[in-house]
């Protein structure tokens, strides 16, 4: 539990009626114990999904495939179809003033505008 | 009775067993997919029938489930991952890049209510952009904007005459304090010079008195080295005395006469001295010079200080006889240095910009010289390297050689003293026109290398610059739950995710299918969207074959109607055929229950 949650006697009672095991004996006050949420990729890697028959249903089974027709451009700032590509930032654009803005833009949002279509290039 | 995602990871099926029957001392569950659980309690309000499909639009997936005899084909279902979640971060993204000045105010909350409030579907995305884009008049009515809190500046009242009084006389008692205070630190200080001068004196008398053999004793007692420093000295206190008590400062002629008697060694000529005194004379000459030069330099700088002062005195003139052609004057030269900064940036930063982050180093590689300054540099280089002919290079022999350095980056640095000087006038015009003008707005044609989206800095900020437009963003926002590949996700949208779940139906009859798409059932809480169900009723038809059957409704509730249903399903007398107690749990251990699927009909 959160150490939040642990030192937190204001908000929860230190005994609720409903529960049999409570939030007190399961982390003695000192010992709380970090936080083991495990991401969705680590669950499903754990899963261990192709060691099963693959017709049956599971997680990843049955995730869309990528659409049939080929993506619309639209302008990353306007909204509007995009024809062009700027080549320095790699922005898509749609007529010169939206051009003139992109040029005027900090690295920053740039980097932003790209990353919201999952176009930004991290560096690791 | 608890509701989970189609095809729960069995982890976090047995994590909440172990949850529920350990913590909480659940006596048995039931997992079910809560789309599912929507389906049937519409199906049981005959909202739908029982072969259909389910487009459940959820938080942070959506799902389509098709129904056969009231039992979901989970081989047959898929799920794309955008939900009501991505929507609105999408518009928070978006108003936040539009306007940088407000993000704070763009929190993930407000984009929320936003989308509730004032998002919709386009039934036909371009032909909606085209309108926005042409500007018609439908588009105005469909923009809306949204006024931030904002308080204009507090108007500044024309202060009352009592107030202007007040004021004034405040101002006189504190100048009046200043000044008494200033006097009287002059008086203490003026006390302190009279009695140093004295004390000086004193010793100056007890010198001339006193015989040779104690003058150094005496000396080595007071810290002075000799008799000319003490003069000095007091020189230095009478001239600080007579500042301090306002006199005229006679420091000019002083100085001169005591130049020539502080350093007398100077003007004797050389075969005449010792060695010794050889060396003293060296560091009178040296102070001698040092000291002469400072003279002149603060005569410069009054020379300087004056012909300024001249200049200005002959503008104001010129602009108060023909205050117009004043103006002209100024806008012209201000287009003139506007055009030649910008032409010096765009030479000197031709070759860099053009190349993009390549060439951060300053490596300049082969064929992207393109700056004049460059190319002569490169042009100096390989003339006189290569110029001895073929065979040997003797470049570095002769010591002119090397002049060649010089050469090469003087060039460059003439031009940027020339740039600045340009750019400082170019400073000094634009803020004489600020002054003036007041219908001046300062062009700002040279595009920084870091431009911001900057405000006109040159009128006071309206309520207009607090409002936030949203125009495209209200119909561009929801349509990526049906482009995913607009936020850079790349799978299929809601309509053609129904296509995909028919095909994965491919063992069922035609006849089966045609009574599935006659009960399409939308639900989840993004199905909320105006239009969001005429959008998905055009996108199966074009995918379903022609003239069959087709109808799309949304559920009677979209967000609660998963809870109703398993409501309904947990109170039905059967429920406790479906469930598992903690024995089960324990003995038949984690592989049983990803078998466990409950039967919804009951």
């Amino acid at each position: 539990m959160e150490p939040e949650v642990v030192n937190s006697e204001m908000l929860l009672p230190p005994v609720l009626p409903f529960k049999r095991v409570q939030m007190s004996d399961k982390y003695p006050k000192g010992h709380a114990r970090g936080r083991h949420w495990k991401h969705l990729k680590q669950i499903l890697q754990a899963e261990n999904y192709p060691s099963y028959p693959a017709n049956e249903p599971n997680y990843l089974n049955i995730e869309t495939p990528p659409s049939m027709y080929p993506s619309k451009k639209f302008c990353d700032i306007t909204g509007y179809e995009a024809q062009y590509i700027d080549p320095r930032t790699n922005l898509r654009y749609a007529n010169p003033d939206v051009f003139k803005r992109i040029r005027m833009l900090p690295d920053d949002h740039v980097q932003r505008y790209l990353a919201l279509r999952n176009a930004a290039v991290v560096l690791k | 009775m608890m509701t989970e995602c189609v095809c729960n990871p069995i982890s976090s099926r047995s994590k909440m067993a172990e949850l529920l029957f350990e913590t909480y001392g659940v006596p048995s569950i039931a997992f079910g997919v809560d789309a599912a659980f929507s389906y049937k309690f519409n199906q049981q309000h005959g909202i739908c029938t029982e072969d259909g499909l389910a487009v459940c639009a959820g938080v942070t997936t959506s799902h389509v489930i098709p129904f056969i005899k009231g039992e979901p084909v989970l081989e047959a279902c898929c799920r794309t991952n955008i939900g009501g979640y991505h929507v609105t971060d999408y518009l928070r993204q978006l108003l936040s890049l539009k306007y940088p000045y407000h993000m704070s105010s763009i929190t993930w909350e407000k984009a929320e209510e936003l989308k509730m409030e004032h998002c919709y579907v386009a039934l036909d995305y371009a032909s909606e952009l085209e309108i926005f884009q042409k500007g018609k008049k439908e588009a105005e009515e469909k923009t809306r904007s949204w006024q931030l809190p904002w308080v204009p500046p507090p108007q500044e009242e024309a202060p009352s005459e009592e107030e202007l009084a007040r004021k004034a006389a405040l101002k006189e008692k504190q100048g009046q304090r200043l000044r008494d205070m200033a006097a009287a630190k002059r008086s203490i200080r003026i006390t302190e010079l009279e009695n140093e001068l004295h004390g000086l004196k004193d010793l100056l008398q007890q010198l001339d008195q006193a015989e040779e053999t104690e003058i150094s004793s005496i000396l080595s007692k007071t810290g002075y080295d000799s008799r000319q420093e003490i003069e000095s000295a007091t020189q230095k206190i009478t001239q600080s005395l007579r500042k301090a008590k306002g006199e005229q400062n006679e420091t000019e002629e002083r100085i001169d006469a005591s130049l020539a008697e502080k350093y007398p060694l100077t003007n004797v000529p050389d075969d005449m001295l010792t060695p010794e005194q050889l060396k003293e004379k060296r560091k009178q000459m040296f102070l001698k010079t040092t000291s002469e030069g400072r003279l002149r330099a603060k005569q410069k700088r009054f020379e300087e200080e004056s012909m300024r002062e001249k200049q200005n005195q002959q503008e104001e003139e010129k602009r108060l006889e023909n205050p117009e052609l004043y103006l002209e004057q100024l806008h012209s030269r201000f287009r003139e240095l506007t055009e030649k900064v910008e032409q010096r940036k765009r030479l000197k930063t031709n070759g860099a910009r053009t190349n993009g982050n390549q060439n951060l180093s300053g490596g300049v590689g082969r064929g992207e010289r393109l700056n004049a300054a460059q190319k002569e540099r490169m042009r100096l280089l390989t003339t006189a390297a290569f110029d001895r002919g073929k065979g040997e290079d003797t470049f570095g022999a002769r010591d002119e050689d090397w002049q060649l350095y010089k050469l090469m980056s003087k060039d460059n640095d003439d031009e940027e003293n020339g740039q600045e000087e340009d750019e400082a006038e170019l400073a000094r015009v634009t803020s004489r026109l600020q002054d003036i003008d007041p219908t001046f707005v300062a062009k700002s044609d040279t595009v920084p290398l870091q431009g911001t989206p900057e405000l006109p800095r040159f009128r006071p900020l309206t309520a207009e610059d607090f409002q936030i437009v949203i125009g495209v963003e209200r119909f561009r926002c929801p349509e990526i739950l049906f482009q995913p590949n607009m936020v850079g996700v790349d799978q299929a949208g809601l309509d053609e995710m129904a296509g995909v779940s028919f095909r994965r139906l491919s063992t069922v009859d035609d006849a089966v299918k045609d009574r599935i798409s006659n009960s399409v059932l939308v639900t989840g809480g993004s199905s909320l969207f105006p239009g969001l169900v005429p959008r998905l009723e055009a996108g199966i038809r074009q995918i379903r074959p022609y003239l069959s059957p087709l109808k799309v409704v949304r559920a009677s509730d979209p967000i609660l109607d998963a809870w109703r249903g398993a409501a309904t399903y947990a109170a039905s007398l059967q429920f406790a055929t479906q469930t598992f107690s903690m024995q089960d749990y324990y003995e038949k251990g984690e592989g049983w229950l990803r078998q466990h699927h409950i039967q919804y009909t009951l």
